[in-house]
């Protein structure tokens, strides 16, 4: 689905109060639509987990939990709840002569990482938006490289290589929309990259100048605050080297 | 051979041994690779090859209908390793928390069997070395005549088990289960890994505990509650332990439910859920201690419990459509929160 393209999914009352259901869009995608009792909310239709249908989970209303795994979401925003350990994809809902209509939200407000700050700073932080596609293959930043810009992915899968080219190792990959990298540009003394990014397949991102958004966020301490705190936790869970206890 | 995973966080390095299965290699080496069953049918361990070559010998297995096999996924307690393999996961992967049993590979021996109903049966196996494991988890087993692992709930609680105790139930094609009820293969050897499963009981949990077991699934609540009463968990707790089986003939344990439950007659509520018969009017007098009800198991255990889903931790197991049904029951009903409700899908 293009980013601005508005597109009907179904009727109003296909979908009854504290009731979901899963939609076809245009090229077969699939969306799925949850009724709170007062409002509309679209998500996509799979399992972030092991792409189980989610419409055949449990939702009563307030909380959408897949009945595979038990990973939990807040209907209202999508956010991971309990076990989960990614929020859902969402897509902007409208409501008009008793049709719905969602649209793609763009890959930053779709980002766990801003998820929740006030409106005007996501309006800011948007303007900052350098839009890029790379071919498969093509190497986004290297060990040593200055340290500049925030990455948010759109489209694709990135990957990262620790260590000299001669015995790098494999550090990850990243491959949902909204996923966050290149996140030394919102700390302080990290001047250099450590890793290598590279595109494993055709890819869109976001592109931010750090020390811009650092200012923006700065501006709004309690944003700011958030975008932190969700940050920490961000790098934890990639770092991370014991397992759950 | 040489393993490399890259998962979404990391990547491991290490070395499976010949024909040892690519999930068994790496909880072997105490990487906490993605699974539910081990067995070929819930599609949870599926990885990405991206080089080397690997061997399915089961290529009808229920899991692969999750895969995309024109992507490279494949099972990983399918498949083994036959060069150097790089494979990708696509989620988050740890290495093994330090209090989990550390999972390998036993030889066994059929040590008894006994019919406990007419279709189910209680299988003990001896093995070649001690086995430490936690409450409520079970081992894939895997028998010379019947290619292919099978998960089994341990029945007993010890630490450094010699011996572990299972419930098995005759299933149609059941591959294993059919083999056992054939003939007596008492002496047959077998292969284990395990333990295997994260629905454990530990007695540092400060809930009340609510088991509810449909038929086979019964096996490892005997274990968790046989911990927990091992654990005086009973003196500060309640524990609520439903055992959904169809009729008054399908029950059993009901001599090992009644000790346990004697253990703490004020605190250790057992009851067995009839599904398709009314309770037999001398039931409860012939089983003094156990309580009996018509239903359901995941019916009963939202009427009896309710009001008391409060500080409550839930282990459930059983067919999949009890487990489901119960599920939903306890999130929806009972109101607990997902890390409350502990399950393993492998049955």
């Amino acid at each position: 689905m293009a980013s601005s393209n508005k597109t009907m999914v179904c009727r109003v009352a296909d979908v009854p109060a504290n009731g979901m259901k899963e939609c076809v869009v245009e090229c077969g995608q699939k969306v799925l639509i949850a009724n709170s009792g007062e409002n509309y909310f679209a998500y996509q239709a799979m399992c972030p987990h092991q792409e189980v249908p989610l419409c055949e989970g449990l939702y009563d209303g307030n909380v959408l939990t897949c009945h595979q795994h038990l990973w939990q979401w807040d209907i209202r925003t999508g956010a991971p709840m309990g076990l989960a350990e990614a929020p859902l994809e969402f897509y902007n809902v409208e409501v008009a002569d008793g049709a719905i209509y969602v649209v793609s939200p763009s890959a930053l407000n779709q980002s766990e990482l801003f998820t929740g700050i006030s409106e005007t700073t996501l309006a800011q932080l948007n303007g900052l938006v350098r839009r890029e596609e790379h071919d498969a293959g093509a190497t986004l930043y290297c060990p040593g490289d200055s340290v500049e810009d925030l990455y948010i992915l759109e489209s694709g899968r990135i990957e990262f290589l620790v260590g000299r080219s001669d015995h790098a190792s494999p550090a990850g990959f990243m491959l949902r929309k909204g996923e966050v990298f290149g996140w030394a540009a919102l700390l302080d003394n990290q001047p250099r990259r450590i890793a290598r990014a590279t595109c494993l397949e055709k890819s869109s991102l976001l592109r931010l100048p750090g020390k811009k958004v650092l200012a923006i966020l700065q501006a709004d301490p309690a944003s700011g605050y958030l975008v932190m705190r969700r940050l920490s936790s961000l790098i934890m869970r990639h770092l991370a080297a014991s397992g759950p206890t | 051979m040489r393993v490399q995973v890259k998962a979404r966080n990391r990547s491991y390095e290490f070395e499976s041994l010949p024909g040892e299965k690519l999930l068994f290699a790496g909880l072997r080496n105490e990487i906490e690779l993605p699974y539910e069953c081990a067995s070929g049918t819930c599609g949870t361990c599926k990885a990405k090859l991206l080089d080397g070559q690997i061997a399915d010998p089961w290529p009808h297995a229920p899991g692969r209908r999750y895969l995309k096999a024109d992507h490279g996924e494949f099972l990983m307690c399918q498949c083994a390793p036959q060069s150097d393999i790089r494979v990708e996961i696509a989620s988050f992967v740890n290495p093994m928390s330090a209090r989990a049993c550390p999972p390998r590979a036993f030889n066994g021996t059929i040590r008894k069997r006994g019919m406990l109903t007419h279709d189910v049966m209680a299988l003990e196996v001896a093995l070649d070395q001690p086995c430490d494991f936690d409450a409520g988890q079970f081992v894939a087993l895997e028998v010379a005549d019947v290619p292919g692992y099978r998960g089994y709930s341990m029945v007993n609680f010890e630490r450094l088990a010699r011996v572990l105790a299972f419930v098995v139930k005759k299933k149609p094609d059941g591959g294993v289960s059919e083999w056992l009820f054939r003939g007596d293969r008492t002496g047959a050897p077998v292969r284990a890994f395990g333990p295997l499963g994260r629905a454990t009981f530990f007695p540092g949990v400060e809930k009340n505990l609510l088991c509810i077991a449909g038929g086979s699934g019964i096996a490892g609540m005997m274990s968790i509650v046989s911990h927990a009463c091992q654990e005086k968990h009973f003196g500060r707790y309640h524990g609520y332990l439903f055992f959904g089986v169809r009729t008054m003939q399908d029950a059993f344990y009901l001599t090992e439910l009644r000790e346990l439950a004697q253990q703490y007659p004020d605190r250790l509520h057992i009851t067995v859920a009839l599904s398709d018969e009314d309770v037999p009017v001398d039931a409860a007098s012939r089983h003094p201690g156990l309580h009996f009800a018509r239903g359901l198991v995941h019916e009963v255990v939202a009427r009896e419990m309710r009001g008391r889903f409060d500080n409550v931790r839930a282990y459930v197991a059983g067919p999949p459509p009890c487990v489901d049904a119960a599920i939903r029951m306890l999130l929806l009903e009972g109101k607990l929160s997902t890390d409350n409700v502990r399950y393993d899908k492998f049955s």
